[in-house]
């Protein structure tokens, strides 16, 4: 874990007492409304449909148990006793008052915690790996590299005011966890040939209106010039990014205006200007970041699979869960766990104050005190000792986090959608749940095997649904909802778009859509293939048919064609 | 309201936006070229710095117009004609300038700036001073914290 150092403290606090003044400003009509909204939402502020939501900066998903009980605490003592984990890693509260968010920065300032640019047109928190650090699969610890550039990235003079936000994940594992295609810059960490590590830098991915899978322009960077080349590449996009229109202000339409290969020849360009210049690397500095991630005292523990073996075929629902939330940790003895917190009737990635503060106390007591967030909105202990994973099982299981669902379908993404968000043109969590009871038997769930389902209220993409296996994105034609349903997407290595099976449907109808479509799936599937693998095989036409093939008695109900014509 | 290396001064540039430059006032980039001699250049936020850094490096005054407050490209500008172009005369924003975003512009290399009125030039002088040290190398300050000597 990262601690805060003089400077990093005393930099959160003064940037409170900047939102301090700002607030105080805005509030006596100083500010006006169009500065003000640009100036809070450099600290995580956004006024959504009903009030005021607050986003928290989890850097690279990382906290400690005493952070956590700090964002407990700001839920229960500003909001109504819960908070939602985002796909970056972060935490969102509800409902803060306006006057009161100076004080809540203070609060996590104290926890060395922060707001900023967590939101507005600039670098926002540095994602990756949740199981970084610990993993079986790693080549290389992401996280020193996180931290440097949140550093590097915190109130950067020339890089704050961007054509438009702007996304960097970094995976260092064979399977990439951080979904590095679809972001602004997604890094490939790995090692070189002489052993030290070199990232690839994948430019100009994302979702949105127009979802795009990153183009590679530069392979194998020494980590000593990671700063450099990133401010190369963010002057050339903050100097020729789109601002006349914010639906072609990313990224990746500028890289797909210019080429691939005419930006980076225009990276390359400028980076000459910067190489071995004074944001290069020293040697000294990397290591000072890395020593704060040296692993923690791990006890000298064996795998304990006779013990596991026997507690799996004592309880079958242990069994389900060590095969779907428990994964293998780089130390004998040890293992990562997930604790989803996709409950049925639960919106995905909503918490409990409660859940909280037991996840801050089991992180305690099953490990180092340390918890992930994962961009799929679970929580993670990265080192628990495997001799207490039944005891974890029992105690996740009272506090509704025992869900066996990693990885499979009720493992939902999911914005937070027309319920909460001013953006949003149809609700999502309300399709989440319908989707949840319809398909509550986990016997049939592990047998479809792994299935990423995404949903995104909007063409916003915050639910990430072009890259689910299955994507439903909610779409408002005429002041109703539909939904309209992709399937083939992928967010890991090998990373695809899905492709729209067809017109539109109504809320009611999407989980029948879901099951026809896992129909076509479990009949036409060859042994051992996963969804993904049979709709790249088959094409997306057998599951067009099966859906669309409506019994003669029933009058379609999905939308007219020409709503399909806003899809990117 | 001028702030010019932190503090509140009279301005005596005119800004005239056409007919020819003279000497005292700040002239769009085609007529400052005509009358270069004492003159100030008026650029906008998104011009090629490459393509005009060497005619302007001259001019006592380069004034840089930001159409909307929040236009970075403004600061990429100031950045490289001070860095890259070791540009040392007045590195003027002007335009749509709100005091809390004069933090910014005075690290990318601007160290005069055209406020509304005298309470937000007075605003803007404290938010320049509001945060003690950053992480980056700028303008202001080249080297980044991990390359200075250590107390």
């Amino acid at each position: 874990m990262y601690h805060y150092n003089a400077f990093d403290q005393r930099f959160v606090e003064e940037r409170v007492e900047q939102f301090r003044d700002q607030t105080r400003r805005y509030l006596a009509g100083e500010l006006d409304d169009d500065t003000f909204t640009q100036l809070r939402l450099r600290n995580g502020l956004y006024m959504q449909r009903l009030a005021p939501m607050l986003r928290i900066a989890v850097p690279y998903g990382t906290l400690t148990a005493t952070q956590l009980r700090t964002v407990a605490a700001i839920s229960r003592d500003y909001d109504k006793g819960y908070g939602h984990l985002s796909t970056r890693q972060n935490v969102q509260i509800n409902w803060p008052e306006l006057q009161a968010v100076p004080d809540i920065l203070a609060d996590l300032a104290k926890a060395q915690m922060h707001c900023i640019q967590t939101s507005g047109n600039c670098i926002r928190n540095i994602t990756t790996d949740q199981f970084a650090g610990v993993a079986a699969d790693e080549a290389v610890d992401a996280r020193p590299y996180c931290e440097i550039i949140r550093q590097w990235s915190s109130y950067h003079p020339e890089f704050d005011w961007l054509p438009r936000k702007f996304k960097i994940a970094i995976n260092g594992a064979a399977t990439d966890r951080a979904a590095i295609g679809v972001h602004d810059i997604g890094i490939a960490a790995h090692l070189g040939d002489d052993g030290s590590p070199r990232f690839d830098f994948h430019v100009g991915g994302g979702l949105g209106r127009t979802p795009v899978i990153g183009s590679l322009i530069r392979e194998n960077l020494p980590e000593k010039h990671l700063l450099t080349y990133l401010e190369a590449i963010l002057r050339i996009y903050n100097r020729y990014g789109r601002r006349d229109n914010k639906y072609k202000a990313r990224i990746k339409i500028l890289v797909r205006a210019m080429t691939a290969e005419k930006f980076r020849e225009r990276v390359d360009d400028e980076w000459e200007h910067l190489r071995d210049g004074p944001s290069t690397l020293p040697e000294e500095e990397i290591q000072r970041i890395k020593a704060c991630f040296e692993p923690p005292d791990y006890a000298p523990l064996h795998d304990e699979t006779a013990f596991l073996a026997e507690e799996r075929l004592r309880d079958p629902a242990f069994n389900t869960w060590m095969r779907n939330n428990v994964a293998p940790h780089k130390r004998s003895g040890y293992a990562i766990v997930t604790l989803s917190t996709k409950a049925t009737g639960v919106p995905p990635g909503d918490v409990t104050d409660e859940q909280m503060e037991a996840v801050a106390a089991w992180s305690e007591r099953f490990g180092f005190g340390e918890v992930r967030i994962s961009h799929e909105q679970n929580f993670v202990l990265p080192d628990v000792p495997q001799r207490c994973l039944p005891e974890l099982f029992g105690a996740a299981c009272e506090q509704g986090l025992g869900q066996a669902n990693i990885g499979l379908l009720t493992d939902m993404i999911c914005c937070p959608g027309g319920d909460f968000c001013a953006l949003a043109n149809a609700k999502s969590i309300p399709v989440a749940e319908a989707i949840q009871q319809h398909f509550g038997d986990y016997d049939y769930l592990h047998d479809l095997g792994p299935l990423d389902l995404n949903i995104s209220g909007c063409m916003n993409a915050c639910g990430h649904h072009h890259v689910g296996h299955i994507g439903i994105l909610g779409v408002d034609k005429r002041g109703e909802e539909f939904y309209q349903i992709s399937i083939g997407g992928n967010q890991t290595q090998d990373a695809s778009l899905g492709k729209i099976l067809g017109p539109s449907f109504q809320r009611d109808e999407v989980p029948a859509v879901i099951e026809k479509i896992l129909d076509v799936y479990v009949a036409r599937r060859l042994d051992g293939e996963t969804f993904l693998h049979t709709v790249r095989r088959l094409g997306i036409a057998p599951f067009k048919e099966r859906v669309y093939a409506m019994p003669a008695s029933t009058t379609p109900k999905h939308a007219p064609e020409e709503m399909l014509a806003d899809v990117g | 309201m001028l702030v010019k290396d932190g503090r509140i001064v009279p301005d005596e540039w005119q800004l005239i936006d056409d007919g020819a430059a003279r000497p005292g006032t700040i002239a769009p980039l085609e007529a400052w070229r005509t009358a270069p001699e004492g003159a100030g250049v008026w650029v906008e936020s998104h011009a090629e710095v490459e393509d005009i850094a060497q005619e302007i490096l001259t001019a006592p005054v380069v004034a840089v117009r930001f159409l909307a407050f929040n236009d970075g490209r403004g600061l990429s500008f100031g950045s490289l004609l001070r860095s890259r172009y070791a540009y040392g005369g007045e590195l003027r924003a002007f335009g749509e300038i709100v005091p809390d975003l004069t933090a910014y512009m005075l690290r990318c290399g601007f160290n005069a700036f055209v406020l509304p009125d005298q309470h937000q030039a007075e605003v803007a002088l404290a938010c320049m001073n509001r945060m003690s040290d950053y992480y980056q190398a700028s303008v202001r300050e080249p080297l980044p914290p991990f390359r200075r000597a250590t107390a």
